[in-house]
């Protein structure tokens, strides 16, 4: 027990120090810098130029759709890096498993192309 | 081919119990009769195979039950002794569903009757295929099952209800003790295979166990318990009081399961443990004793019954009764032999029965009727051929009735068995053979002879039954003229021993069977004059001068009275057991279940857990953070537990 | 590289996709078709699974086939395509023909016989997750139906929370144990079992206990059963109740039994509290339930307890308990639901339990029917549902876990009342209304076959009892 919890306390100790940091961080900028606040210094940062609105507002569901496919698509692609580094020591069998696995994609991709998911109106 | 004698009752039970209605009257009574005319085809190959043929088989179907040391499987055992109840079964049930044909015309829930009978013909096919105590037992409940719906089938009658309970809860005393029987077996032999049991009989001989807090012989102890079982089954005195009683139900029920098959039961069932009851002598002396005992007093009673039926019934009684006293001194042939005649001409005379009660417009007190046998001359004298066979009418040495070869053979081996039992038998048998003669021709005179006694709207209904009831009557009068004077040599004759084969078992110096050939012929004739002595008894009394009836009744009005009666069994149950345990069962329920155990147990305990119910679902709050939280904190419970009893 | 060992599993992935892809291609509503071929793929599945091989390794020992995984995935599938068939007529009425419900139900079926098959931590959540997903999607299949997506959305982010508690407790036992192998787990826990095993593996353990006990809907991990029976379309509840339940019990049993079988006494407790607590729970919140699809999945949380309970001794008489148990629980449910499929009335569904009334008298065979299945889950001799708890009670006793088996006989009494109140509803209770139709052959020989089943198994239990006890022994073997 005792063991197991020392093995642990580094952990502890840098939990420890980035509260006491940050807490010293936001304490200090309260305590020292000038508080003046107006309505300009309170309103959100946006690029420079004023906010057309407010950000709490409904989107269109197809701008999910299109991002949650995109997210998809990209996260399979990342797989191939390492698969295509390594296919000199996987051999045939790693070859072919990829080579399913973009069969399934493709699939998907066919069965949400038909579906018009790509299509925005 | 056995599977299919066995099984395609059942099918026909379950076509015609569940589809009935799609089917209709029609299709379900085509689909009944055409299976079991069928089955009976095949039971009457298997016979000619089996017992002619000598060539005894078991056919494994499957393993039924695997617990422990308990194994039991669905096999069906078929040597002589099945062959034979093969035969009776499937041909008298194939007649009775024809005959019901015609009988159960008007009803209104054709189906269903099929449906029972031909479930009732499984179960009875069950039981005598057995070849294990637990698979006879099912049979055995099955039976009992068929007759208790059979006796209420007309649910709309009170009697008819009150009939088949009282036949349940009669036969729940006998079953008690077939299944503590069984029990014993299992708990003594540690197996409930009967080649198993018999093989190891001979080494238990001496096997002694607390019973009652009695040291007693184990074997003679489990065959008694078995043989309370057959008791009750086949309405043995003290355990006969439902079989009169069971003729509420439909006349070829009666013929069927009352008369022929289930009722022998436990005859089979005796005759089928002969190797275990050979080496119980007591058990075997309570049987005979019984067996004697019925035989006269239900013939006692049968001559001041004026129910057509239930002057049969207690015929039944009685006949049954000669069975086991035959089985009781080692005759197991013999009673097998009385159990295969017996069946034909006992179905040949309820059907017949049936029949004058369709004729007279469900009429069945023999006091309203008389004077028919013109209008029905093929019942009537079908009726006269039931009743020699039932007299044991027949010329020695040329011709006689069924009856004749079979009830003959038994008395000769009770005399021949020289104990006092066997005499005592004896003589309890001649007597009940004057008796049954006397009411046989006393029911007779009465219903068809004489001055009719119906009124005239009856008797201008009177008329034959149609060719769908008759057709089967002739075959079993065929049965009840020539099943003697056939099976003789089989049974009890010459044949005898290569018939049997293995299936019975009998201890050499047992063999009473082989000395009843030997008796004086005053033995041999004794039963056939008592017959035409009681013949002539009931011709004086009923034809020849009627008033002397009365006149004896005003005389001995005291015996009259406890005979009609039926010895006051009935009343003395009802004071013995039915109306203290009515009495303790309303203690039990107002004092100790409503103000004791309700009280404090399903009462409480039930406002317990609707409050509890209540707190539970209030938990289902339906907000998921609720449900997340509920989780993380069985998880942390549980690691901690966990935690804490490991550091600990 | 693929040998026959999982060709149950490739052919239902490749014809799940070429199913999908044959619907989307497909004019007009392909649902009832692509139904069926579903259906189709399903059982030559079952039939490749029955007669395939019957015992090996695959994937480097990541898949496992022995007779344990042959038995449940047989079950499985057998769940599985009765439930779709169960599901046509409804989908119909109810507006839900979409040609996906069957695809995801096919996927969420070969997760599961990935999940039977696991033999490593990395397989065991590859198929728990293929499963999830697909039952999150079908559980939220009515998405203009606001409680259809909340019991959607419910089920997916308490199970993402499980599927978290999993994944944490696995790395767990990976941390501590070396290998995520199953078979390198049990040999890792051998070779130190002199010592104390340490809090770390047992802290998986409990994690990955947990992650499963969610998916069996074990109490505490339970609270999103009611609301997710309730609010699913039924034909999802039943397959909900049927399929993914004995898929998660195998995969319970087979973590339990195949690696950790050395630490029997340490997880033996977690099973008994959450058997106990479920059998109580399933028991007495029942009682004031007035939905039927809710009370069903009380009962199936109180079933999941008596399975639970066979489990415990981690015997292998218990484990042939549960398998009996799941096998004549799959019956019972599959009926129930046939039943509750057909009660609508003026062309709505209902789901009360009042609206059962004078069932006896205006549908006298389906009351025949639903009262043998009430009677055989309130464990009514000689029904089937009497012998699978007798077993597993038995299994319970013999190991010595009396207070166990006690408890599971009070609170099977406590159940007894609710399954026998829908029965004196159906048979002594006036009739309100009647039902619309009749059933259409599917569900009424589904309904029939099951009531049949639970009817006359005690005369046909030899075999079934012969196979389960086969397939526990093989577990116990490997």
């Amino acid at each position: 027990m005792e063991a197991l919890l020392l093995e642990y306390l580094p952990i502890l100790i840098f939990l420890g120090i980035a509260v006491g940091v940050a807490a010293a961080a936001i304490g200090a900028s309260l305590l020292l810098a000038r508080q003046n606040p107006d309505s300009e210094k309170l309103s959100p940062y946006e690029c420079g130029f004023e906010a057309f609105d407010d950000a709490r507002r409904k989107f269109d569901v197809r701008f999910y759709l299109v991002a949650i496919l995109f997210i998809i698509f990209d996260l399979e692609v990342a797989f191939l890096f390492p698969w295509a580094i390594s296919l000199g020591e996987i051999g045939a069998f790693g070859f072919w498993s990829m080579i399913g696995f973009l069969g399934i994609l493709t699939v998907g991709f066919i069965y949400e192309w038909k579906k018009g998911a790509l299509e925005w109106e | 081919m056995e599977v299919a004698v066995v099984f395609l009752p059942l099918i026909g039970a379950l076509v015609a119990g569940l589809f009935g209605r799609q089917i209709g009257d029609k299709g379900a009574v085509f689909v009944t009769c055409g299976l079991m005319l069928l089955s009976m085809v095949l039971a009457i190959i298997v016979f000619f195979d089996v017992a002619i043929g000598g060539n005894p088989r078991t056919t494994e179907l499957f393993t039924w039950i695997d617990s422990g040391t308990l194994e039991a499987s669905w096999a069906l055992r078929v040597d002589s002794l099945t062959a034979v109840m093969l035969i009776v079964v499937t041909v008298v049930s194939a007649l009775v569903h024809v005959y019901s044909v015609g009988y159960m015309h008007h009803d209104t829930s054709v189906p269903r009757f099929m449906a029972y009978l031909s479930l009732f013909t499984f179960s009875m096919l069950m039981l005598v295929t057995a070849d294990n105590f637990v698979q006879m037992f099912f049979g055995w409940e099955g039976v009992g099952l068929c007759s208790y719906l059979l006796i209420g089938f007309w649910y709309d009658r009170p009697t008819a209800n009150a009939a088949a309970i009282k036949a349940f809860v009669v036969n729940r005393v006998g079953d008690f003790g077939f299944a503590l029987g069984i029990m014993a077996v299992f708990f003594v032999f540690g197996s409930v295979e009967f080649d198993t049991v018999f093989a190891a009989t001979p080494g238990q001989v001496d096997t002694v166990i607390e019973f009652l807090g009695m040291r007693v012989n184990a074997l003679e102890v489990i065959c008694i318990l078995l043989f309370i079982g057959a008791m009750g089954k086949s309405a043995q005195v003290p355990l006969h009081t439902w079989l009169p009683d069971a003729m509420e139900g439909p006349t070829p029920v009666s013929a069927l399961i009352h008369a022929a098959t289930m009722v022998t039961a436990g005859v089979f069932m005796v005759c089928r443990l002969s190797p275990m009851f050979e080496f119980a002598p007591t058990a075997l002396t309570i049987v005979t004793v019984v067996g004697g005992v019925t035989a006269i007093f239900a013939a006692t009673v049968a001559i001041c019954q004026n129910d057509i039926k239930r002057v049969i019934a207690y015929s039944t009684c009685s006949q049954l009764g000669y069975m086991f006293f035959a089985a009781g001194v080692s005759a197991y042939g013999a009673a097998m032999f009385h159990l295969f005649t017996h069946a034909f001409f006992k179905a040949l005379l309820f059907l017949c029965a049936g029949s004058v009660i369709h004729a007279m417009s469900d009429e069945q007190d023999m006091r309203r009727m008389g004077g028919i046998w013109r209008m029905i001359p093929l019942t009537y004298g079908l009726m006269w051929i039931g009743n020699l066979a039932l007299a044991g009418i027949g010329i020695p040495g040329v011709f006689g009735f069924a009856g004749f070869y079979s009830k003959d053979i038994i008395l000769e081996s009770a005399w021949a068995a020289h104990s006092g039992v066997g005499q005592f038998a004896f003589w309890m048998g001649i007597a009940a053979a004057l008796l049954t003669a006397f009411y046989s021709w006393r029911l007779l005179l009465l219903t068809f002879h004489g001055a009719p006694r119906a009124d005239e709207k009856v008797m201008a209904h009177v008329h034959e039954s149609p060719k769908v009831m008759t057709v089967p009557l002739m075959v079993l009068a065929a049965g009840a003229l020539f099943a003697g004077i056939l099976g003789y040599p089989y049974f009890v004759g010459s044949q005898m021993e290569a018939f049997w084969g293995g299936s019975i078992f009998v201890l050499p110096e047992n063999n009473v069977i082989e000395a009843a050939h030997h008796v004086p012929t005053w033995v041999v004739l004794a039963p056939l004059v008592v017959g035409l002595i009681g013949i002539a008894f009931a011709y004086l009394l009923y034809m020849a001068r009627p008033d002397l009836p009365g006149r004896i009744v005003a005389h001995a009005r005291g015996l009259y009275l406890f005979l009609y009666n039926k010895w006051y069994f009935d009343e003395l149950y009802d004071r013995i057991f039915v109306r203290p345990a009515q009495m303790l069962g309303y203690g039990l329920w107002k004092g100790g279940d409503g103000a004791i155990i309700d009280g404090f147990g399903p009462d409480g305990v039930a406002s317990a857990s609707r409050g509890l119910a209540r707190r539970f679902s209030r938990l289902q709050t339906g907000y998921v953070y609720h449900y997340a939280f509920a989780m993380m904190v069985g998880v942390v419970i549980l690691v901690s537990w966990y935690v804490w009893a490991q550091g600990g | 590289m693929l040998d026959t060992l999982a060709f149950p599993e490739v052919f239902l992935a490749i014809a799940g996709m070429a199913i999908l892809i044959y619907g989307v291609f497909r004019s007009g509503n392909p649902t009832r078709p692509v139904s069926w071929l579903v259906v189709l793929a399903l059982v030559v599945a079952l039939l490749a699974v029955w007669f395939g091989p019957e015992q090996g390794q695959a994937f480097g020992g990541m898949f496992v086939l022995d007779g344990f995984a042959v038995f449940l995935k047989i079950l499985v599938l057998l769940g599985s395509s009765l439930a779709i068939i169960l599901s046509l007529d409804y989908v119909d009425r109810e507006n839900m023909a979409r040609f996906e419900f069957p695809v995801l139900l096919l996927f969420a079926t070969l997760g599961m016989l990935v999940m039977l098959s696991a033999n490593d931590l990395i397989s065991l959540y590859v198929g728990f997750e293929l499963q999830s997903l697909a039952l999150y999607v079908v559980a939220a299949f009515r998405r203009d139906n606001i409680r259809s997506t909340e019991a959607g959305l419910k089920y997916f982010v308490l199970g993402a929370l499980s599927s978290g508690i999993l994944l944490y407790g696995a790395s767990m036992i990976y941390g501590f144990a070396g290998t995520t192998n199953f078979d390198g787990i049990a040999t890792a826990l051998i070779g130190n079992r002199v010592e104390q095993p340490s809090i770390g593996l047992i802290v998986g353990i409990v994690f990955l206990s947990a992650g499963l006990a969610f998916k069996v809907s074990a109490v505490p991990f339970h609270m999103w059963t009611p609301d997710v029976y309730e609010g699913a379309p039924t034909p999802v509840t039943a397959f909900f109740a049927v399929a993914p339940k004995i898929a998660a019990i195998g995969l319970f049993v087979r973590v339990l039994v195949d690696p950790f079988l050395g630490l029997v006494d340490q997880w033996q407790q977690i099973i008994i509290f959450i058997s106990i607590a479920s059998m109580v729970l399933g028991g007495f919140a029942a009682i004031n339930q007035a939905n039927i699809k809710r009370l069903m999945a009380y009962s199936s949380i109180s079933n999941i307890g008596y399975a639970l309970v066979g489990l415990a001794p981690g015997t292998e008489a218990g484990v042939r308990g549960v398998l009996l148990y799941m096998t004549i629980y799959l019956f019972m449910t599959l009926g129930t639901f046939a039943v509750i499929l057909c009660m609508r009335q003026k062309g709505r569904m209902v789901e009360g339990i009042d609206d059962l009334a004078g069932l006896s008298k205006t549908h006298p065979m389906m009351a025949a029917a639903m009262a043998i299945f009430m009677f055989s889950m309130a464990g009514i001799p000689p029904l089937a549902g009497f012998f699978g708890k007798l077993y597993v009670f038995l299994a319970a006793i013999e190991a010595g876990l009396y207070t166990l088996a006690v408890i599971g006989v009070v609170t099977s009494v406590v159940a007894a009342f609710y399954y026998l109140r829908i029965i004196k509803i159906m048979y002594f209770d006036e009739a309100t209304d009647s039902f619309d139709r009749p059933l259409g052959w599917e569900a009424s020989s589904i309904l029939g076959g099951s009531a049949l089943v639970i009817l006359l198994f005690f005369l046909f239990q030899a075999p079934l009892i012969d196979g389960a006890g086969a397939a526990a022994a093989s577990l116990f073997a490997g």
